[in-house]
């Protein structure tokens, strides 16, 4: 029975205990513990500074959590260790939702440089990842295109592009769409969809409930800093337990009506 | 016919003598001035506080002390310390440690510049903090600073007619020795300043010729 437990401890991908995090003295995250399993889709919906990207940014210590612990695949990270972080950040794709590409460099050169100075891979070798990335959010005709000549929703596939050629265990998507034109956001879930039916393991904050629904095994709906409740999309979003999560989920599909 | 004859002979040999050392000066002091300046740009705003601290404090003394001043330390001071630098090698580690100063400012205004957000994307990918800064930050910085810190070397190329005055025999020292002895100073300075200015139009142009070459799309100037 032990070993069972312990068995199933260790299948989750990535594992989130007990995250708080004050700004000042505004507690923005108080105590949130959450798990990823391999190949599972959860999706973070709930109010805008209701803490889901600092949530994010605390998983990969691009801001350092105040206290809580985060395991990928069993492994306890020890973010005081340079050279584990670096590593571990190495495993989780992080997907922005204002793109954050390099502006100096052209799509298929943001997509190589990692590979490059952080992997120590071969250039030769990056560059060809690097167009197999491309191709595979279908931008490979723009891959000398700079930032500044893309489009929004180009963007942030070539940001995706850069996230996969890492080989990531787990990608934090934080409101990838938020940022783009409504016509625009098609492209993006596209990407996003085939990567969820190729078995990436994924946790993503979004506003667009009807995507999340389609493709999320767990919606977690977040406000002022802990999860209020969480369950399947149909359940969260059809027949939500708390009064709070029923409002907002009504409002949102109210605005958004997508698909 | 006597007097253009002179200057043919005499005046115009030994200034291109002086040219020639003037060149040497600003070529090593430019280059280190540049590379000290993105050192300190970096730490300033990059470093721990006490680090920040301290390269602050490196500004505030070469920013604030009269070049002139700062030579004569070099040379006449460190010689106190049993520290001997020959004319040439003082005139070059003030003129670095100076221009540097001025580097550092217009270095750290660029890395200000660059939006945050990429430094998060590079962070999340796993780059170590020199190594973002080699390869997406510092890249970036340089060009956004390249107006600013070629204004400094042009600056330097007439500051560096200081030297002179800790007897490193420039340009301008072949200038002054000349016209004491012949008392045409209007003329041998008038040459003297042409040289200066078509050192610094040169210096200019290369300046903006590598501006133009390293612009970026979405960053270029479009005149109205």
């Amino acid at each position: 029975m032990e070993a069972f437990m312990a068995r199933s401890e260790n299948d989750s991908v990535l594992r989130v205990e007990n995250i708080r995090k004050s700004f000042g003295d505004k507690e923005i995250l108080k105590g949130l513990s959450l798990s990823v399993k391999k190949g599972e889709v959860k999706v973070i919906i709930g109010p805008s500074g209701g803490g889901k990207s600092t949530l994010l940014q605390c998983i990969n210590f691009l801001v350092i959590p105040d206290e809580g612990e985060v395991w990928l695949e069993g492994e306890k990270i020890n973010h005081g260790k340079k050279r584990e972080l670096y590593a571990y950040r190495q495993q989780v794709g992080m997907i922005f939702q204002d793109f954050n590409l390099f502006d100096h460099l052209d799509a298929l050169e943001n997509v190589q440089i990692a590979l490059v100075r952080v992997k120590k891979m071969d250039k030769a070798k990056a560059r060809e990842r690097a167009s197999a990335e491309l191709r595979r959010v279908g931008l490979a005709e723009h891959a000398s295109q700079y930032p500044a000549e893309l489009s929004g929703g180009q963007k942030q596939r070539v940001s995706i592009a850069r996230a996969l050629a890492m080989d990531p265990k787990v990608m934090l998507l934080d409101e990838p769409t938020s940022a783009l034109d409504p016509e625009l956001i098609g492209e993006v879930h596209a990407v996003i969809k085939d990567l969820v039916a190729n078995g990436m393991t994924m946790l993503m904050a979004t506003h667009q409930i009807g995507f999340a629904s389609v493709l999320a095994d767990e919606i977690i709906f977040m406000e002022d800093g802990t999860i209020v409740e969480q369950g399947p999309p149909t359940k969260i979003l059809l027949d939500a337990e708390c009064a709070r999560t029923k409002e907002f989920c009504a409002k949102i599909t109210h605005i958004s009506g997508d698909s | 016919m006597e007097e253009f004859v002179y200057i043919q002979h005499d005046v115009l040999p030994s200034l291109f003598q002086g040219l020639w050392i003037s060149v040497l000066l600003i070529i090593p002091s430019a280059s280190l001035g540049l590379a000290i300046g993105i050192v300190m740009g970096a730490l300033r705003v990059f470093a721990s506080r006490p680090v920040a601290m301290l390269a602050n404090i490196y500004v505030a003394i070469f920013r604030g002390i009269p070049l002139v001043v700062q030579l004569f330390i070099w040379y006449f001071g460190l010689p106190y310390f049993g520290i001997y630098f020959s004319p040439f090698l003082s005139s070059v580690v003030a003129f670095s440690l100076c221009s540097g100063a001025y580097h550092s400012e217009y270095i750290r205004g660029a890395l200000l510049s660059i939006k945050k957000g990429q430094m998060l994307a590079a962070e999340a990918l796993g780059f170590t903090k020199l190594e973002m800064l080699r390869s997406i930050i510092l890249p970036q910085a340089l060009r956004r600073a390249l107006p600013g810190s070629g204004n400094e070397i042009i600056y330097l190329i007439k500051y560096s007619s200081l030297a002179y005055m800790v007897t490193c025999i420039e340009l301008t020292g072949k200038g002054k020795i000349l016209a004491s002895q012949s008392f045409k100073y209007t003329e041998i300075f008038l040459i003297v300043g042409v040289f200066y200015l078509v050192l610094v139009s040169l210096a200019g142009l290369l300046l903006r010729h590598m501006e133009n070459r390293l612009s970026l799309p979405g960053f270029e100037f479009h005149r109205a």
